[in-house]
């Protein structure tokens, strides 16, 4: 059994997993996840696994040091019937295009709003991965916590960005898209969302 | 790590409908920038999000794979000629399209269309007496190339499509159709793995065959 050292303490000791291998399994635990050594090629559960009906309403990041709102969003709740997408995917992927800039923002936080279907939801969590090519930056554990039946919750996390030397961030800046993450969702240890987004760091007028 | 959990009951969230907002907004007034001012926010709509708040100093584009792929779509749409894109599909592996290039980016193009002026964005403003660091000098000849690059709507920039949305479950011959897969020659191998990637690149390469036979 491979076992990772990591560039991230939090994997340390963490068996090595790939994206094959856990589609076979039945369900995806945190730990599964945190043994994946790069970005998934495709998502590793359907949308219709978010039996818990949790919806993000909301969402902001600002730069923690000067208190700065860099971006803020919001949508209006998904309907009864459920949202109908061209694709089953399309809406559980989003694009970035930062500036230089961005990279040199240290701590970053990030308010998520959600709401909740009709039943509790235990230990809801998120695990973010965040890679460069086939390098793993960053990984972000965050917890939720418990969040009651049909309500609506707000959190904020914050983001320790890493030290990238100038040599990666020069990279990163000049390969739009190849930085691309996984926020994996889990209630009670169970995978129920996986979201992906990509990003640019080269952004101009 | 500093967490703040409210769960309070589902509220009636007061929420503007799409055609509402987008009937309200307006171009921001120009405004003389210099690397001291803070920028205007950037508001508009993308794919049903209602975007309250973009500082372009650090955030320039945000879009979703809805946006993107409808996108794909229109662009594959004017593709005028299919021999032009099975010449292109013959070599997939050859020389890729700049990354320099975005695709589908909600850079408030329809908000800002017709501001074209390149906007030095590493200068962040001082903070706490203490200005930051400038990003090294090699990212200015790129920006720089980004900010004359290709005209077009909201600058016609193209990136390859992110390979979760081409595989998308139970959708993938509906999202693929669009290429026209069966009016294309492939010489190459049948291989899955060789497809996605030559799929990622077909409409890329087809726009820069389009550009040339243009001019």
């Amino acid at each position: 059994m491979k076992v990772q050292q990591g560039c991230n303490s939090s994997d340390m000791g963490i068996p090595v997993t790939t994206e094959e291998e856990l589609r076979r399994n039945t369900v995806i635990t945190p730990e599964d996840v945190l043994g994946l050594q790069k970005i998934t090629k495709n998502y590793l559960c359907s949308p219709e696994e978010n039996v818990h009906m949790i919806d993000f309403t909301r969402f902001k990041i600002r730069d923690m040091e000067t208190g700065t709102v860099l971006f803020e969003i919001t949508k209006p709740p998904t309907p009864a019937g459920g949202k109908k997408h061209c694709d089953p995917n399309a809406g559980r992927f989003v694009r970035y295009q930062f500036t230089p800039a961005f990279l040199q923002l240290r701590q970053v936080g990030a308010t998520v709003e959600f709401t909740v279907g009709d039943t509790p939801i235990n230990n809801f969590r998120m695990i973010e991965r965040h890679y460069f090519r086939d390098q793993l930056l960053k990984s972000f554990d965050f917890e939720f916590g418990f969040c009651m039946p049909s309500s609506k919750n707000t959190c904020e996390h914050i983001y320790e960005f890493p030290a990238l030397s100038e040599e990666i961030m020069r990279e990163m800046i000049l390969h739009p898209y190849e930085t691309q993450s996984d926020s994996f969702y889990f209630v009670d240890n169970k995978l129920v969302m996986h979201n992906k987004a990509d990003y640019s760091y080269s952004g101009g007028p | 790590m500093e967490m703040d959990i409210s769960g309070v009951s589902r509220t009636h969230v007061s929420i503007l409908p799409a055609a509402e907002i987008k009937a309200t907004l307006k171009p921001e007034a120009e405004r003389p920038r210099c690397a001291s001012t803070p920028c205007s926010p950037i508001r508009g709509t993308v794919a049903g999000y209602q975007i309250l708040h973009m500082d372009s100093n650090y955030l320039v584009g945000f879009t979703t794979g809805e946006e993107l792929l409808k996108l794909a779509h229109k662009w594959s749409e004017g593709a005028p000629e299919k021999s032009s894109v099975s010449e292109s599909v013959s070599s997939p592996i050859q020389s890729p399209v700049p990354k320099s290039v975005d695709l589908g980016i909600h850079r408030s193009s329809r908000i800002f269309k017709g501001k074209n002026r390149y906007y030095q964005p590493y200068d962040i403003p001082a903070a706490n007496g203490r200005r930051r660091r400038r990003m090294p000098s090699s990212s200015d000849t790129f920006l720089r190339s980004l900010a004359h690059g290709e005209p077009g709507p909201g600058r016609g920039l193209h990136a390859p499509l992110p390979l979760c949305l081409l595989k998308g479950k139970g959708a993938q011959s509906k999202s693929l159709d669009y290429l026209n897969l069966d009016k294309i020659s492939i010489k190459e191998s049948s291989d899955t793995e060789v497809l996605q990637y030559q799929l990622q690149h077909l409409t890329l390469r087809g726009e820069r065959v389009f550009t040339r036979n243009k001019t």
